[in-house]
């Protein structure tokens, strides 16, 4: 890849990212999950550097389907854990982007992920989850598709509250 | 010490059908709890697995202690408590590991396994008549620890029932995961989740086993999970056991009633099992569960593991600070921080000799109950913390637990035995309580 390509694959890859979280922030959960490819995995794991999703708990450790269930649940007027639904400020930086590894990849981003959360009511909490993240993603004609979406919290072996809405 | 509540006040704040509000809110109440049920009773402290050599120890709360829980080099395991005995700083930060003992990182005073001072530093400066060998110079020692079958608990009475005694008939779960294991014996493994409210513990143990609850507060996940008709032929990196166990809380009134519960005078209480889809159903019939059966059946014969596997008791109290469900080598750690903030850890098994995908499942059954992100718990803990907030009202001062009263039946030894959609175990573990909590010392 020439250097002009991989700047583009880098913008692009940036813009993909920022769309994300928009999606995210806005609540707008069926289509931020429209994002993942058929055979796509959202991962949050509970383990620095964990390397095995079946062998060790994860804090999230979902296919397409499983994902879609979540989704509907956040859609649903009695979702105790969400009400009032969270609100959310998702900052995304230090993108790169590099070609993909593995068959089905096209391209691995790689960032750092921050994002604030006020739950108002009861516990009126305001927290702050950051991490890194890797987006594996797969350019299909409708566009990227997300075949991996990993985000290492900083702190994803502590004790925590409820996680209600994705990161 | 607050032994200052006197009895009969207490006797006023528990009755059959509803008890008080301040035994949620009342903070000298809360170090009563923890004087007379947390500071007496027997607690699990850890699995011997977690500390199998010499010089292992893991990190456990015993009441208001934070204990490290010790392998010695005789093999003998002890808890001891975390604070150094000259000026107090804590001589362990791991949560976890080996070690030869322990040194405190602020004067450099050395703790043996056993907890005896080895050494301190510039020797020649102390009192002549200063004794390394002076009891009270090694690390205090929880007075009792005793195993069964691998769980180890501590209590911080000196004297008393013995561990044996305190468990009675609930030990039977402890039996059921350990006979679940083809080469009889379990590992834990795969990770600790660790979660807090804002709201008091024994909030967690009413909601255990209170069936009522499910159809309401995990509505949305049972909603989420029927607009989601799927194969269960087909293959799922889940084996379809996310879909099952958020399914499984929509029974209906009917189906929480033909369960039974069943409540002891020590205040433990279980539930018949309600998963009855796919791989985690009692009579499931997969091929990893094929396998495993058989291998289970070279140990036990048909017969035995017939009954171990037929098993199917849901939420397993064992009172006061643990949740144990043998068939998804599941247990819970419910450890009270304040009167209003409690801390649950949860962590699963694996049962040696059974294949690698039922470990997985044991697993993905913890991702699904005890994450942050669960989709079933976290509206419990929700559901806790509203509790606790709808209780700092000073009217009305009681709660109700009268759902079923009068239908309770006890039988022999003095267990209480009902259908499911009763506040039976409210009641047991408030009987419990009562008698904990006027014991003499
Ligand atoms: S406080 Fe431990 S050596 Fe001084
Ligand atoms: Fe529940």
């Amino acid at each position: 890849m020439n250097a002009a390509v991989e700047i583009d694959v880098k913008s692009e890859a940036e813009a993909f990212l920022i769309a994300e979280a928009r999606l995210l922030d806005a609540g707008r959960f069926d289509e931020w999950l429209a994002l993942f490819a058929e055979d796509g995995f959202y991962w949050v794991p509970a383990a620095p550097g964990q390397s095995d999703p079946l062998n060790h708990l994860s804090i999230l450790y979902e296919d397409k389907s499983v994902l879609g269930m979540r989704v509907r649940r956040l859609g649903h007027p009695r979702v105790y854990s969400a009400q009032p639904a969270p609100r959310t400020a998702h900052l995304v930086g230090n993108v790169t982007a590099a070609p993909g590894a593995e068959p089905g990849v096209d391209c691995e981003v790689r960032s750092t992920v921050m994002m604030a959360e006020y739950r108002p009511g009861q516990a009126a909490d305001r927290r702050l989850w950051a991490g890194q993240q890797t987006h594996k993603l797969r350019r299909t004609p409708e566009g990227w598709r997300i075949v991996l979406k990993r985000v290492d919290l900083i702190d994803c072996d502590a004790v925590h509250g409820i996680l209600a809405v994705p990161i | 010490m607050p032994d200052s509540i006197a009895p009969d006040a207490l006797r006023r704040l528990v009755l059959p059908d509803r008890v008080h509000r301040s035994l949620y809110t009342d903070p000298a109440i809360f170090d009563l709890e923890m004087t007379r049920i947390f500071g007496r009773c027997w607690l699990f402290l850890a699995h011997e697995s977690q500390i199998r050599a010499p010089g292992d120890f893991v990190r456990a709360r015993l009441g208001r202690e934070d204990v490290i829980v010790v392998r010695a080099r005789d093999g003998r395991i002890r808890a001891l408590v975390n604070r150094c005995t000259h000026r107090g700083a804590q001589v362990c930060q791991a949560e976890r590991g080996n070690t030869a003992g322990f040194a405190c990182p602020y004067h450099a005073w050395t703790f043996g396994l056993d907890g005896a001072l080895n050494s301190v530093p510039h020797r020649q400066s102390l009192p002549p008549d200063f004794d390394l060998k002076d009891p009270r110079l090694a690390l205090a020692a929880v007075p009792r620890v005793e195993s069964y079958r691998g769980f180890v608990f501590g209590s911080l009475a000196p004297g008393g029932e013995s561990l044996v005694e305190h468990l009675g008939p609930i030990a039977a779960v402890i039996d059921n995961v350990v006979d679940r294991a083809p080469d009889g014996e379990i590992e834990q493994a795969g990770g600790v989740a660790r979660q807090e409210y804002r709201g008091n513990w024994k909030l967690h143990h009413e909601n255990a086993n209170d069936t009522l609850h499910p159809g309401f507060v995990h509505e949305s996940s049972v909603s989420a999970a029927r607009g989601d008709p799927r194969d269960y032929a087909a293959p799922a990196y889940d084996g379809h056991q996310t879909h099952t166990q958020m399914l499984s809380n929509g029974f209906g009134v009917r189906e929480w009633q033909s369960l039974s519960l069943t409540g002891f005078p020590a205040g433990h209480s279980y539930m018949g099992g309600f998963y009855r889809g796919g791989v985690l159903s009692p009579d499931r019939d997969d091929p990893v569960w094929r396998e495993y059966r058989a291998r289970l059946v070279a140990r036990h014969g048909e017969e035995k593991t017939a009954r171990v596997l037929g098993e199917d008791r849901f939420n397993n109290l064992l009172y006061p600070n643990v949740s144990i469900n043998a068939q998804y080598q599941q247990i819970r750690v419910v450890t009270p921080l304040a009167v209003d903030r409690t801390r649950v850890t949860a962590f699963c098994f694996r049962l040696k000799g059974a294949p690698e995908a039922l470990f997985h499942r044991a697993v993905r059954f913890l991702t699904n109950l005890s994450s942050p992100a669960s989709m079933i718990l976290s509206d419990d803990i929700e559901i806790f913390e509203r509790v606790q907030g709808g209780l700092a009202n000073s009217e009305p001062e009681w709660l109700d637990q009268s759902r079923g009263l009068g239908a309770d039946r006890t039988e022999a030894g003095g267990r209480t035995v009902s259908a499911g959609l009763s506040e039976l175990p409210h009641r047991a573990q408030y009987a419990a309580w009562l008698r904990y909590m006027t014991a003499a010392a």
